[in-house]
Parts: structure tokens; sequence; C-alpha cells
């Protein structure tokens, strides 16, 4: 049998419902909800129930091509993956360094991975930038930007 | 409704608005010329901008947006052959042919033209079709807001695309499912949080919307290596002229007329939009053309071009109509905009022209000018403008990352937001892989809140019994309608399982399942 895109969604999907449906039962309840007509978990309930019934119905009716099988060849899944890393280093960098240096690590070091590799082109494309929409935010929309938990600690503030 | 329409005109004629206009138009142009950003992306980019807006502003800078990236989408379709998006796939079938005989200016005049009419057209319906249906909608009960969103959430599946119906069907159910995530507003419980205090008011729509579209977009352009290949440079000098002779512009006219009021028409089906018209008046002007005519599409037609261009405006405008009138949005952009004014704190829906006629009307009347401002300032300026398509991509890709991180970061300032997102975007990836339609889950996560508290309405003022669907006249309509909807396309696919029927879909089916519009 040709395992198919049909087939593995069709059992994420089934069993995510499962997964779903089983936390739904935890949600807590306040006294005499139980028979309420509409409480926290109605909705829920209905949902792991018509989750579970569509998994199943495209289960059923998947297709059996060659054509649909999933095909991972010729994605360049290592490059997206640091990417993904690049953003969520960003994330805990905004913290730590502040939203100014965070930015131009975070726009050096994606347009490094994604073959950029001209010194200047590098420079140009992300002090300046990065520059310019810090003052935009912090001077002219007056947001108050974090200097970053690293330079609080050296300099204090 | 002369009042509304004084009052929208006021609005609309505020310098503020007018700069919102003129830059959402340039802004939707832009972002929606680079192939693979599509007006979902557009519109979900400007949300953090709109948030420190008046909502009048702020809708109205999305609706240039919108209409602004449907026009942006034509130019990369007919330069390079690349649409923008899925509702411009059909103007790259006779513009890009038209470019190659070096008639790429004519192309783009009729484009502009043609999108012009399209939305004003669209712009003159809405201005009588949506206060006529908000009139009689005013009467409308909770137990038929539940059926008209039940309407909205089966329709979605419906135009889905044959073998797709079920899993855009699945999508949905996952958008309502992340809905539920966080407090419950009715009992005050939390429901899904894992003990975590982030997730305690839900997922954000923002969020979501950035997570699944403008930053999913990027990054399956980099999965799929597109990064690499070098956009074909525009020449200047073989722009050809932008006139169009008499008897050309009497060839399209009544081509442009027929495909703005089918458009429009399409547009206002939920679930349906502007990619799902343009496919549509491109088929249909090709059945209406001779036979000798119909050789030449494909070839760089003029009316093959016209048809799409004219439809997806006019469907553009369409979708508003279900937005403005029932809350329900006619597409995945009229979804987060839908979004957004819940965001605002305003209600769409049948009360907004009652309790928000700026909002209302101002959004109407600001079509006007944007599409005046499309075809003044973007259509000489189209050549220029297009030259942004040059950049090269590895600078551009970590740039619209950094403005979709930010986007999000800098409403919430939690850090926590931005791992989410990385989380949601890996899940969408994979999802698009196994050929998950999003828009469905994003409009399920956008109804599935107001879904929930009708029907909580309803079902404790029937006591708990489902019998509200059937004793309205209205509701039982429209819970017909969402039923025949949703049973008839998987009836389809079951009776052609069974006959061992493939499912496999046309290229436009494909298109149509990327969801944009």
């Amino acid at each position: 049998m040709q395992i198919t895109k049909d087939h593995i969604g069709g059992l994420i999907f089934l069993l995510l419902s499962f997964t779903y449906g089983y936390y739904a039962g935890q949600i807590p309840l306040l006294p005499g909800d139980d028979f309420a007509p509409f409480n926290a978990q109605t909705l829920p309930n209905a949902l792991t129930l018509i989750g579970l019934v569509l998994s199943v119905g495209l289960l059923v009716t998947a297709s059996r091509d060659k054509a649909d099988a999933l095909k991972l060849s010729g994605y360049d899944f290592s490059l997206v993956a640091k990417l993904l890393g690049l953003v969520a280093i960003f994330g805990c960098a905004l913290d730590w360094l502040g939203f100014f240096v965070a930015t131009v690590l975070f726009l050096l070091g994606g347009y490094w991975l994604l073959g950029e590799r001209r010194p200047k082109t590098l420079l140009v494309a992300s002090l300046p930038f990065a520059a310019g929409i810090w003052l935009i935010l912090t001077q002219l929309l007056d947001i108050y930007l974090a200097p970053g938990r690293v330079f609080s600690q050296l300099f204090g503030g | 409704m002369l009042d509304g329409i004084f009052t929208g005109l006021t609005t609309a004629v505020m310098p503020f608005n007018l700069l919102m206009v003129v830059m959402g138009c340039f802004a939707g142009t832009f972002i929606g010329m680079l192939p693979g950003l599509g007006p979902i992306s557009a519109v979900a980019l400007m949300i953090p901008i709109t948030y420190g807006l008046d909502p009048a502003s702020g809708i109205i800078l999305m609706a240039g947006v919108y209409y602004g990236a449907v026009f942006g989408g034509s130019t990369s379709s007919i330069l390079i052959n690349a649409p923008g998006c899925a509702s411009t796939v059909v103007t790259a079938f006779d513009g890009y042919p038209l470019a190659q005989k070096n008639q790429a200016g004519k192309a783009l005049a009729l484009a502009a033209y043609s999108s012009f009419t399209g939305g004003t057209v669209g712009a003159i319906i809405l201005l009588f079709a949506a206060p006529a249906l908000a009139s009689v909608s005013l009467s409308f009960q909770s137990s038929d807001y539940f059926a008209l969103m039940l309407l909205g959430l089966t329709a979605v599946a419906a135009f889905s695309g044959k073998g797709q119906v079920i899993k855009a069907l699945i999508m949905t159910v996952l958008g309502l499912m992340i809905a539920t995530v966080g407090t419950d507003v009715t009992s005050g419980t939390t429901r899904f949080t894992f003990g975590s205090v982030d997730l305690i008011d839900g997922v954000s729509f923002l969020l979501l919307a950035m997570a699944t579209f403008a930053l999913t977009e990027v990054i399956m352009t980099v999965l799929k290596g597109q990064h690499r290949e070098e956009e074909a440079q525009v020449d200047m000098s073989r722009l050809g002229s932008m006139k169009l002779s008499r008897e050309e512009v009497k060839e399209v006219a009544p081509t442009i007329a027929r495909s703005s009021v089918f458009g429009f028409l399409i547009g206002v089906l939920p679930g349906a939009g502007a990619t799902i018209a343009s496919f549509l008046a491109y088929g249909l002007e090709r059945n209406l053309a001779s036979a000798k005519e119909k050789l030449k599409f494909g070839k760089g037609a003029l009316r093959g071009l016209a048809a799409p261009e004219s439809a997806n405006n006019a469907a553009s405008t369409g979708s508003f109509v279900p937005l403005l009138t029932l809350g329900i949005p006619g597409s995945g952009t009229t979804a987060i905009m839908l979004g957004a004014l819940i965001a605002y704190g305003i209600q769409p829906g049948p009360r907004l022209f009652v309790d928000n006629p700026d909002v209302f009307w101002s959004v109407i009347i600001s079509m006007y000018f944007g599409n005046l401002v499309l075809l003044i300032l973007n259509l000489p300026l189209i050549p220029y403008i297009s030259k942004l398509l040059v950049i090269p991509r590895p600078i551009l890709i970590p740039l619209i990352l950094f403005f979709s991180i930010t986007g999000v970061y800098l409403v919430s300032f939690n850090t926590f937001d931005i791992q989410m997102m990385v989380i949601i975007t890996v899940a969408a990836i994979f999802l698009k892989l196994l050929e998950f339609p999003m828009a469905p889950m994003l409009l399920g996560y956008i109804l599935g809140g107001l879904m929930e508290n009708n029907l909580s309405r309803a079902l404790t003022i029937s006591d708990g019994s489902f019998s509200f669907l059937w004793e309205r006249p209205l509701t039982l309509t429209i819970a017909s309608i969402a039923l025949l909807v949703l049973v008839t396309p998987l009836l389809q696919r079951l009776w052609q399982h069974y006959r061992h029927k493939p499912f496999s879909s046309p290229g436009a089916e494909a298109a149509v399942n990327e969801g944009e519009g």
C-alpha cells in the first residue's frame, strides 16, 4: 500500500484529536456546570468528535496515487533549520543584548546564512538599517526599548 | 444612507486617512510584487502598524494594502512570469507573453485600467449592497449568527478544490481548537494552557497570522531554494508604449465590464475570493470568445489579461460585503481584517454600520481613492517600483523575517511570542508540505470565539436544546445552506473514491488551494 500525504495528515490529526480530547476532559468546571447546557468543555468535546470523524474520513478516502507520496528530497531543510534557529536566538538575544545589537546580529546572521559574503554589503544592509529602525521606534514613535540585561548589569541602570 | 456617505466622506478625506490610502497602496503594490508574498502576508505585516492608529485609519490602510497587493502581484506576473500571489497566476497566462513581445508597457497599462475599473465597479456596488444587507441583518439573533458562522466556515472548505475539502475542514477545526486555548470568557476557567502564564490570554491572532503566512511563506521560498534564483532584470527600454489603441479599448471594454460584475459577485460569497474569481473570469471569457480568438488565449490575448485583472480587484472589494455586514470574512485577507477589527474592540457585523458608521463608510469611500491612487500614481511609477524586484533575495528575506518577528514582538514585548512563532512556523511548513491549506485555519481561529459565544447564548436560551437551529426560518435556511455546502463536496469525494476516479486537481485548483485572496 502506498502511504501518501493524505495518510500522514489523517494520522497526525487523529493523534492530535485524541490528545486534544484527553486534555478537553481535564478542563476544570465550576460547581453546577456539569448540568449547564453549555460549559467550558462543550465546544472542545464537540471539536474532538468532529476532528476524529474528519481524520478518519481523510484516512478512508486518502489518495493512493504514487504521485501523492510525501517527497522530501530537493528541499533545503538544513538552511531552514539554521534560519529558524537564528530567529529563536534573536528572541533570546532581545532580552540579553537589547533591540539594536540583537537586530544587527540577526540581520548579519541572516544575510550570511543565505549566502551573502561581501563585508561591505553585510555592514551596509544591517548597521544603518538597525539604527534607522531603532531611531524610528524610540525617537519618532516614543517606544521604550530596554537596553538589554548584559548592558544593564555591566553599566547599571 | 446619505448621512452615512457624508460621514464616510468626511473621515476618508481627512489628510491623514488619504495618506494611509496612498501608503497602503504603495506598500501593498511593493509587497504584492514579491513572488511568494500575497495579500494575506501583506495585510498581516501591516497589523502592528495599525495598532497605533484609530480603527478607521487602520482599516483604510489595510484595505489599501489589500488591493495594492492584488495589483502588485500582476506586475511581477507580467514582467517576470512570477505571480506575487495566487490571484494573479492567471494574469501571467497572457500578460507574460505580451511582455515577451516587447509589449510589457501595454500589458501593465491594461492591467492597471482593468484593476481600476474592477475595483471601482466593485466599490459602487458595495456602496449600495452593503447597507442594504446590513439593514436586513439587523434582525439577526444569536442562533442566526451561529448558523452564519457555520456557513462561513463550511463555505471555505467548499471552495477548496477537489481532493482538498476534508483537509480544509480539518484545518478549520484546527483553527477552532487553537481558539479554545486560554481563558474561557463565559466561565473564566483556563483551557489548554498547561500551566503557562503566557498562554492565559490564548494564542495571539497577530502571532498566528504572521507565523502561518508571512513567516511561513518566506521560509518556504528558502526551503524550495528559490532564494538562489536570480530575478530577471527589468529592462526599462523594452517596456514599450503604455498606450492602448481605440480598437484595443473597444475589444476589452465589454470584457472588463463583465468580469468586474462577475468578480464582485464571486467575491461576495464567503470563502471564495480573488483567486477563484480570476480563474472563473478567465474561463468565462475564453468560453465566450470565438474559435479564432480562443487560439490567442495564452499567447498574449488582451481579453485574457483584462478578465482576471478586473475580476480579482472586483472580488477583493466584494469580499468586504460579508465582512462589513455579517462579520464573516469573504477571503483569507478579510479574515485578518476581521481579527484586526476585533482587536480594536469593534464587532464587525450588522451593528457595525449603526455603532461605527465612520469605520463602515470610510472604508467604502476610501476604496474610490485607493483605486484612483493605484491608477494615477502607480501606473507611471510601476517601471520604477518594479526595480525593487531586483533586490537580492539574501538581503530581502532576512528583512522580511525581521519585520514579521518584530511586528509581533513590538505589540506584546514578550520574547515567548517569538519562540511560539518558530514552533507554529515549523508546524505550518510541515502542514504545507502535506498540502493542507492555511486560510481555513485562520478563519476557524478568528470565528472560533464568536461562534462559541453565540452557540452558548443560543443553547442557554433554548435550555440546552438544538431546536434553535430549526425554530426560526432564517436560522433554518442559513443552517440548511451550510449543511448543503458542507455535504455536497464530501459526498462527491466519497462518490469519486468508490468509483476509483483520481482526485488529482488541475493547476487552477492547486493555485486556489494556496488560499490567498
